[in-house]
């Protein structure tokens, strides 16, 4: 904003509370100051057309209308809402239904979620459905073989992050960085990356950079991960939603952004499909506890070079061995 | 093992030491104005609440005001607010520009401070940030970009918006 000359390059930083969070939006171009933030604009309105078509709390979304139809109804959705459906779809059969986007039932009656509205309340869902009776129809339609409740929570907020990265790119833009409250993903110049540590909200990790590459991340509960042949199983008060023993901070980098967010749930709920899914899509995932930092994968992340201590070694689950 | 994948293990001495805050400035206010009313004029009206407005607010809102005032511009196709709020851990700063007929026209975030330690509640340093521009020096230790963390909520921030809202509608178009 401050340089007269069109051509000079210039970077500019700006948030919106969007998806329940914080997006932030930083871009990098030679465009003229006005461009620069009719591209972020754009970015901005992207996400919040992810966020009206796949909310769960607004009537008018796809997601609301899908709630409510009966079961047999033929609907039309957005062709957006129709490609994260079958990604979820893929995903879904990828690691054997545990990642499920009809469980929004259980969401709600654990309080995960909010009671829908009235519309969607009055057609609950049939005990048991899961998202493979939402069929998914040519032309962007679906239909429900038995109702059923979804919730694209898990997933959206990596879409609405790839969709914004497109509107930068087809504004010009050199390089950017597309952060919805920690799902990111850049394009451009590399990409230093933190997490924070799991236990320690003023500690920051710095895992190296990433270059083109999306990561997101979940802090809390790992089930089931065998490590130095104990069984690392997590207690979690739902109520408060926080861990009573030390948590893992587990990362998931993949090309898009929807991909690593989904994965994210898949590493929490079924690491026995991990490493097969991590295969399949390209990915890495990260994990960080009290033993270190752990990864596998493609290996997305250049990591800073080592500290210097002794590297520890971690058992895999299923017999495999990971050593260094 | 999967054909090609390479398990690295990284010592914890990787971590960065911790820093007590974490301050984000991404405008001023006079570029946020710039942004959301280019070419407008802005004119200063600055709202004070009386007690039955603000008993009204909360109604209309379900929010608690804890401000009496707010700073509040007047253009010719709409207003402009700039407006603060609190979380567990957190300050935001954001600006709201509504259209003539009240409606939301865009949000944007001013600045964002973490802070730990309950310093975030703590009147004296809340004071430090109070008049700061776009630019100057925040102590905050090393610039940390780029962090993939849990998902914070922003409903404070919304609440923050339904609040600004109500007080549009009573202490404003009521008039």
């Amino acid at each position: 904003m401050q340089s007269p000359s069109q051509h000079a390059e210039r970077t500019q930083r700006r948030a919106r509370p969007l998806l329940g969070t914080l997006v932030e939006v930083r871009a990098t171009a030679t465009l003229h100051a006005a461009a620069l933030h009719t591209a972020i604009d754009a970015a901005f309105a992207a996400v919040e057309r992810v966020q009206r078509r796949m909310s769960f709390h607004d009537e008018r979304s796809d997601v609301s209308r899908i709630n409510a139809a009966l079961a047999g109804e033929v609907l039309s959705v957005h062709a957006e809402t129709y490609e994260v459906l079958s990604a979820a779809r893929m995903l879904g059969d990828l690691c054997g239904g545990a990642f499920d986007i009809a469980t929004a039932a259980s969401l709600v009656q654990n309080q995960f979620l909010p009671k829908p509205q009235s519309r969607v309340a009055a057609r609950p869902p049939a005990p048991g459905t899961t998202y493979r009776d939402l069929e998914l129809l040519p032309d962007a339609r679906v239909r429900w073989r038995r109702p059923g409740w979804i919730d694209l929570g898990g997933i959206a907020k990596g879409y609405a992050v790839d969709r914004a990265i497109d509107e930068l790119r087809a504004h010009g833009v050199a390089s950017a960085v597309v952060n919805a409250g920690g799902d990111l993903r850049c394009f451009g110049e590399p990409q230093p990356i933190h997490v924070r540590a799991p236990d320690e909200l003023t500690a920051f990790f710095y895992l190296g950079t990433i270059s083109d590459a999306s990561i997101a991340t979940s802090a809390g509960y790992y089930c089931g991960l065998q490590i130095d042949g104990a069984r690392m199983d997590a207690l979690v008060d739902p109520n408060r939603g926080t861990c009573i023993e030390w948590e893992r901070s587990i990362s998931v980098l993949a090309a898009d952004c929807m991909t690593a967010d989904a994965l994210t749930k898949v590493v929490r709920l079924a690491p026995q499909a991990v490493l097969g899914m991590l295969q399949c899509l390209n990915a890495q995932a990260v994990i960080i506890d009290r033993h270190g930092l752990l990864a596998c994968g493609r290996e997305w992340l250049r990591p800073p070079p080592a500290a210097g201590s002794a590297a520890q070694v971690l058992k895999f689950t299923s017999g495999r061995t990971a050593a260094r | 093992m999967i054909p090609g994948a390479r398990v690295i293990v990284l010592p914890v001495a990787a971590a960065i030491t911790c820093q007590p805050v974490y301050a984000l400035v991404y405008m001023s206010v006079d570029q946020a104005q710039q942004l959301m009313f280019a070419g407008r004029t802005l004119t200063p009206m600055p709202l004070l609440l009386n007690a039955e407005q603000i008993a009204a607010i909360e109604r209309d809102s379900g929010v608690k005001v804890y401000a009496g005032s707010l700073r509040a511009w007047k253009a010719d196709d709409g207003y402009f607010f700039v407006d603060a709020v609190i979380g567990k851990h957190d300050l935001i700063t954001y600006a709201v520009a509504l259209g003539a007929d009240g409606g939301v026209r865009q949000v944007e975030i001013l600045e964002y401070r973490e802070a730990y330690g309950g310093e975030v509640r703590n009147a004296h340093w809340r004071g430090q940030f109070v008049g700061r521009h776009h630019g100057d020096a925040v102590q905050s230790g090393r610039d940390i970009q780029n962090i993939s963390g849990a998902t914070l909520s922003c409903q404070h921030v919304t609440d923050g918006i339904r609040r600004l809202l109500a007080t549009y509608a009573i202490a404003i178009a009521a008039r």
